[in-house]
């Protein structure tokens, strides 16, 4: 294995991921990682000089849809397979003052 | 106080006026709105659903960035923005990353009478989030509630360069861009609503020091803009002043202890790991759509301010009060029509108008009176048919009850006494029953003569033309010496 990904770095995207690991975990996904990306690595030996990044492989012109409201799916169908629900609202656990605006700051 | 120099770029969210959300076909109209109900899997992102663009997004972004003068991208790519909160079902947003609508423009605006100009960086477009509330209604202990009907409503964000230098500049920029949006049609422009939303960054630095840029968030209005802004700059120069250091953070402005609070704790959470969205292709802007739109726009309130001035000469401040809402300027010229005197109806429409609208609460769309019945109103007055004093009660009876100005005047039984012999007579009755204020007045006491032109318009019920009242006074009185 080559490590690629420093077990540092791993951390950082089990955090921003909300994932909690053990130690035991990291050390798997450590190794795992590790072996998948290395293997990317094969693809910096072709030559992509001329070439302009692809982000998709289909090339075709996307259908536009219309500016026309129609009525939502919502209500009691929406909430039904939610595993908690008040007046309407999907329930989620309260977010803590200092994650909220943390949050905030990611938030559009 | 040292000489530091201010440095502010601001970040714009506005909510596009389309019927429909940006990826889905449910309904934007989600202001007081039951929770969840304007949703579907798409907006939910609920496995297996696919998210389509509404065509109009890309149209009203490109109205946007074409009034602000950007190059427009020949193709823009969706790309998604990962993070985790509630508000986000899908776990990431949809939104633009390297290739925007449009980028490199530039906003035209005045501040303190002044023209100034600053560059837009770029003009993208991205889905809402959903809402979250705290309190309310009932929840159970120690939980938040989540309401989707937000989520997945199209927005643009507009991102100027660093380069405004105070406050009050950003404030000023940040109203021209609300007013273009308004004009457009690509948003409703209501910051307490949240349709507008801005964030800043600011910094100050010296000859001898590079500044560090400080991210403001949280501010609902446009003197909340220039109330957290001008508390940054404060703070920022206390600090620097002392020689302690600023900290590049992003701070919050809490509106009701006019303060900013830094939001700790984010320290290598800022990881958006942006990457195209598989879900959705790249879309190309023909240049034939851009031609179309270009030529349809309409004119921009910058334009206009400037046409009012030339046209109509106006002041620059008598014209930005215009045209800072598009229907008051309409209503403006829509008026000039039919009476054509663009001072006069200018102070009718900022001070006399302006004040039943505040004391109705409602907008000049939701107005009984017309432009034709205030011309009508303000040519009587002209003809001094009647006074500006009673045009004044007429017209907030015109505002009440949706009446005419005639309507009124019969029904009040008002008829203007500007015969000038008429007038005369009262005034020499009026000066008979008060000699002694005669006497003050001769004696050079100016305040005497408020006095008895107020004994005429008594005498009259406020029907003398108080103009000529005065000037047939000083004519007897200067007679009786
Ligand atoms: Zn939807």
């Amino acid at each position: 294995m080559r490590e690629v990904i420093s077990l540092q770095e791993l951390k950082r995207i089990a955090q921003v991921s909300k994932l909690e690991l053990s130690e035991e975990e990291l050390q798997g996904f450590f190794e795992d990682i590790n072996n998948v990306v290395s293997r990317f690595e094969k693809l910096n030996d072709l030559d992509l000089q001329d070439i302009s990044p692809t982000s998709h492989l289909s090339w075709s012109e996307p259908p536009f849809s219309s500016d026309e409201p129609r009525a939502g799916e919502g209500g009691e169908e929406v909430l039904k397979g939610a595993p908690q629900v008040a007046n309407g609202y999907f329930v989620v656990p309260r977010v803590v003052d200092k994650e909220e605006k943390e949050n905030e700051d990611r938030r559009v | 106080m040292s000489d530091f120099t201010t440095t502010i770029g601001l970040e714009v969210h506005c909510q596009l006026l389309t019927q429909a959300k940006m990826f889905c076909h449910c309904s934007t109209d989600y202001i007081g709105k039951e929770p969840n109900t304007l949703v579907c899997p798409v907006c939910l992102g609920l496995p297996g659903s696919l998210p389509v663009l509404n065509q109009k997004v890309v149209e009203l972004a490109l109205r946007a960035a074409l009034a602000l003068h950007c190059q427009i991208l020949p193709q823009g790519v969706f790309h998604r923005k990962n993070y985790f909160y509630p508000d986000l079902p899908k776990g990431y947003q949809i939104s633009q990353y390297d290739l925007p609508i449009g980028v490199d423009g530039f906003l035209e605006f005045y501040s303190r009478g002044v023209k100034k100009k600053v560059r837009i960086k770029r003009v993208h477009i991205e889905e809402d989030a959903g809402k979250l509330i705290h309190e309310g209604v009932f929840l159970p202990p120690g939980t938040s509630g989540v309401d989707c009907n937000r989520c997945g409503i199209p927005l643009a964000e507009v991102v100027t360069e660093p380069e405004l230098s105070s406050p009050e500049e950003a404030r000023d920029c940040l109203m021209m861009l609300r007013n273009i949006v308004c004009y457009l049609g690509v948003s409703d422009g209501n910051m307490e609503e949240g349709s507008l939303r801005c964030d800043a960054n600011i910094s100050l630095s010296s000859s001898s020091l590079l500044g560090v840029k400080v991210e403001v968030k949280n501010m609902n209005s446009f003197r909340s803009v220039y109330r957290a802004l001008s508390y940054e700059v404060e703070r920022q120069r206390k600090l620097l002043e002392e020689g302690k250091p600023i900290f590049q953070e992003t701070r919050h402005w809490d509106e009701v202890k006019g303060v900013t609070v830094s939001a700790r704790g984010k320290e290598g959470a800022e990881d958006y790991r942006y990457f195209p969205d598989p879900d959705l292709l790249p879309f190309s802007i023909k240049g034939e759509m851009i031609e179309e739109i270009k030529s349809e726009l309409p004119e921009l309130p910058l334009q206009r301010e400037e046409r009012f001035m030339t046209e109509y000469e106006l002041s620059q401040g008598e014209a930005e009060i215009l045209v800072q809402d598009k229907e008051i300027a309409d209503f403006f010229e829509d008026t000039l029509r039919d009476f054509n005197e663009p001072r006069m109806v200018c102070n009718w429409i900022t001070t006399e108008v302006f004040k039943n609208l505040k004391e109705l609460g409602i907008d000049i769309s939701q107005a009984s009176i017309t432009p034709a019945h205030l011309a009508e109103l303000l040519k009587m007055v002209d003809k001094k048919e009647i006074s500006g004093t009673i045009a004044k009660s007429v017209l907030e009876e015109m505002f009440a009850t949706g009446a005419r100005a005639r309507e009124v005047i019969t029904r009040r039984g008002i008829s203007f006494i500007s015969d000038e012999k008429e007038l005369e007579n009262i005034v020499r009755e009026v000066i008979e029953k008060n000699p002694q204020s005669v006497a003050d007045y001769l004696s050079g006491k100016e305040k005497a003569l408020q006095f008895l032109i107020g004994q005429v318009m008594k005498e009259t019920r406020g029907q003398a033309d108080p103009e000529l009242t005065k000037s047939i006074l000083i004519k007897v009185l200067s007679s009786e010496e």
